[in-house]
């Protein structure tokens, strides 16, 4: 008989079962919002019902989780900070013995509620969007005003000691400035983070694409920016989507092909998200789908439908876990791509939005097409 | 200081046992964010801890549920309690100084 106490869970293996219930449930707890950011995923989705719910399905809900050994709860929106009852909220949340991030744009973070989450010991981190070093640049997408009131919240926040990251969204009109949020937020506001994604081909973002989403010349930039501030920064600037994790995931797998390596477990097949086994999404209005990005995907409604039975048994939710099992093979889009065997298909929400089916590459993350387009890897950096 | 084989370790409350289908599950302590993985033995000893066992009276109620436990047994358990303690996920009561 052995005893194992293993100090770190393991990632989730692609032939492991399911867990019982999900480790991490995001809440979008308002659909309200008191900016209009020209690249939110989250607004103008024609899919989505956008209305609140009243605090007691909230608080009820939160017991379910407790009830379920959920461990931690993401509040998200719309802006989470807008609801009056947020912090009768996080109090039922930590009563449920579970942990809680928020995630906002930093904007109505007052001393009351910014003390109250520094009181409950449980706050895992605020993440504010922060989209440049200066007003100028941080206004041009989330209006005037935004970013004096965005620093302002994370200053609030720094005061009351609540843990504090950064997000920064990557487009057009903030690219060339990379450089000089870095400093910001990591010298001037001494954040001990941040993290970087991109404009993404969703939500209000759709309309506005042609103009805010970076294109090939700015992608490359923006990752050898990133990659160069990875060095100054060691460990401070993270991503798990956008030019930074491109750059990485695209350096290792250049690497591979020319060393012509084998293939790791899970590369050449859909398996690049593993959220499906890990969380689930509630949205404002209460329903079930298996990521904020995957808002159409109905699974169910909350204090309905039990969150154990969404979790094990839902069809749609089931099959897209079951993404992992297509080899990329079997697609015309990667049909004769030498990085094949070490692609895993990147985004699923992200596939959907751009080709209409989950189960398919996203073309947005496809090392290819960046190269076709006349993009090249900044090779002495990539996947250091 | 008590030899701690011979208290009772008390787990702590808000500790969360998230049981998973193969039978192994995580602790999880959300006042510290800690989460350790424990094998099937790992939750059984973890279910025993009420505040009135012992750590003998666990390895014996152990060594009754399971077949061919081996002679190591009682190190392991009481390492694996030892470890929990460490981690903040049980306690021992201790006794009130006179006033």
């Amino acid at each position: 008989m052995t005893l194992a106490l293993r100090k770190h869970l393991p990632p989730p293996a692609m032939t492991a079962p399911i867990m019982r219930t999900p480790r991490t449930v995001d809440v979008e707890i308002t659909a309200r919002c008191n900016l209009r950011c020209r690249y939110c995923y989250f607004f103008d989705n024609p899919s989505v019902q956008y209305r609140d719910l009243p605090t007691d399905e909230w608080l009820a809900f939160f017991e379910e989780l407790g009830s379920c050994g959920v461990m931690e709860v993401t509040l998200a929106g719309g802006e989470p900070f807008i609801r009056k009852d947020l912090a009768q909220l996080v109090d039922r949340i930590v009563a449920n013995r579970m942990r809680f991030s928020i995630l906002s744009n930093g904007s109505l973070i007052t001393d009351q509620i910014a003390a109250h989450l520094a009181r409950t010991g449980r706050c895992s981190a605020v993440q504010v969007s922060v989209d440049g070093s200066c007003a100028e640049v941080h206004d041009s997408c989330r209006g005037t005003g935004s970013f004096q009131r965005a620093v302002h919240g994370i200053r609030i926040l720094q005061t009351h000691g609540v843990p504090v990251t950064a997000r920064v969204t990557i487009h057009r009109f903030n690219v060339h400035d990379l450089h000089g949020t870095a400093v910001f937020l990591l010298e001037e506001l001494g954040l001990p983070s941040f993290s970087t994604n991109a404009a993404g081909y969703l939500g209000s973002c759709r309309t506005n694409a042609a103009w805010l989403m970076l294109g090939t010349e700015e992608r490359q930039l923006a990752m050898e920016i990133l990659l160069a501030l990875h060095r100054r920064y060691p460990g401070r600037i993270t991503a798990s989507a956008g030019p930074m994790a491109e750059a990485r995931l695209w350096g290792r797998m250049e690497r591979a092909r020319l060393e012509r390596a084998a293939g790791s477990p899970g590369e050449g097949a859909l398996t690049a998200c593993g959220c499906p086994f890990t969380r689930l999404t509630v949205r404002a209005d209460g329903t079930y789908v298996p990521c904020t990005m995957l808002a159409h995907m109905r699974l169910g409604t909350i204090n309905r439908d039990p969150l154990i039975k969404v979790w094990q048994t839902s069809e749609d939710l089931n099959r897209l876990r079951g993404r992992r099992s297509f080899s990329l093979k079997e697609f015309d889009f990667c049909a004769g791509c030498s990085y094949l065997p070490y692609c895993t298909g990147n985004c699923p929400a992200l596939a959907y939005a751009m080709t209409g089916s989950v189960d398919h590459p996203s073309p947005d993350a496809c090392l290819r097409n960046f190269l076709r387009n006349g993009g090249s890897l900044p090779l002495p950096l990539a996947g250091s | 200081m008590q030899n701690l084989r011979l208290q009772a370790p008390v787990p702590n409350p808000l500790v969360v046992l998230r049981e998973e289908f193969d039978d192994w599950a995580v602790l999880f302590n959300p006042d510290t964010a800690r989460a350790v993985g424990v094998n099937p033995i790992g939750v059984s000893v973890w279910k025993l801890l009420d505040g009135r066992r012992t750590v003998d009276q666990i390895v014996r109620e152990i060594d009754r549920q399971y077949d061919s436990v081996p002679e190591c047994a009682p190190d392991d358990i009481g390492g694996f309690i030892d470890q929990l303690a460490t981690g903040g996920f049980v306690g021992y009561e201790v006794e009130r100084a006179a006033p």
